[in-house]
């Protein structure tokens, strides 16, 4: 690819990138949204973690792997019961990074 | 400027900018290898911030696709955060200026938005806050991105050290932390399922993450109906 092209081509991503995030808050801000709406909205969070945590033990290369081979899949469980014991992200974050480091150096 | 929410919002984007580390590092790396320049690494970051749409663009050029097919494929990349913005704008709404709100949903990605949302279900939104949380995991993924194409091959595995977990851990927890009433877990869980079926029955949602669209639509639908029953 040449130079022109990578420019042009880094100008497009960042249009179709930035649009969709900005527009809904320049264009919906000025209107109250109707309580079904609303009600619906509320569950987009959820939905979106589940979805996002899902693919990421799940698929953490961009392929669906259940299997025990996963690593992604066990250092899942102490991390899970640690974010509901402390509810705490650092000690979630510091016991899934741990888990995680020596599942790769010793298992 | 409110010093305080400030402070918050940085320090709430620390897990973030530990899990953008790898990835903006492998990034650059990668982004050097198809010939790109640094400057042109450093710069794709900074306009763009959608981690899997830069990817998907590394990939396309190593395949010796066009330009065309690499914004194409960002559309669909991108075209989940349409419903994460919308989702946000009802807290939003009369707390934060909507020029400066818009202005600072160009640092939503899935990660900021999961820790604003987690947030703002007990903190008012304000400017300062989404300022300190945003632009610090932008800067986060720009240097990282950075020292990435600097550094190139010197880089060793970052898996080592653990880091790939960084990110998956901070959903986890911030998906124990949102849920809050019955109809969210199975809300959570059906997502989580559909997303899947859906990566599995169609591979290429699984490249374009149109999947987690769906997979919302869905789930977000299914919460409306069985909550209605409480």
């Amino acid at each position: 690819m040449s130079e022109t092209s990578i420019w042009i081509m880094i100008i497009g991503v960042s249009l179709v990138s930035i649009l969709p995030r900005i527009l809904p808050v320049a264009l919906f801000s000025r209107y109250e949204f109707p309580k079904p709406l609303k009600r619906w909205l509320s569950f987009v969070a959820p939905a979106v973690l589940g979805a996002l945590t899902a693919l990421s033990v799940l698929a953490p290369d961009g392929d669906i792997n259940i299997s025990i081979h996963n690593r992604y899949i066990w250092a899942f469980i102490p991390t899970l019961l640690v974010a509901i014991k402390t509810r705490s992200l650092f000690y979630s974050l510091l016991v899934g990074i741990l888990t995680m480091a020596l599942l790769y150096n010793f298992v | 400027m409110q010093k305080q929410e400030l402070k918050q919002g940085i320090n709430d984007s620390i897990p973030i900018i530990l899990g953008y580390l790898p990835l903006g590092l492998a990034f650059g790396v990668l982004a050097n290898e198809v010939g790109m320049s640094i400057i042109q690494a450093t710069m794709m970051s900074t306009l763009c911030f959608t981690g899997a749409g830069q990817y998907i663009a590394i990939g396309v050029m190593q395949a010796g696709g066009a330009v065309f097919t690499i914004i194409l494929a960002n559309v669909l990349v991108n075209l989940r955060y349409f419903l994460f913005s919308t989702s946000l704008v009802p807290y939003l709404k009369g707390r934060v200026p909507t020029v400066i709100g818009t202005f600072l949903s160009y640092g939503l990605t899935d990660e900021t938005y999961a820790v604003a949302m987690n947030r703002y279900q007990d903190h008012a939104p304000t400017a300062s806050y989404m300022a300190g949380l945003n632009l610090s995991s932008h800067i986060g993924w720009i240097t990282s991105t950075l020292l990435g194409a600097i550094l190139g091959s010197f880089i060793g595995n970052t898996e080592r050290l653990g880091l790939g977990f960084a990110l998956p851990a901070m959903y986890i927890c911030l998906l124990v932390f949102m849920i809050k009433r019955n109809s969210d877990v199975f809300v959570a869980l059906s997502s989580a399922l559909f997303c899947l079926l859906i990566g599995y029955l169609v591979p290429s949602t699984m490249e374009n993450l149109f999947n987690i669209i769906i997979a919302t639509i869905i789930a977000a639908s299914l919460g409306v109906l069985i909550s209605e029953r409480d």
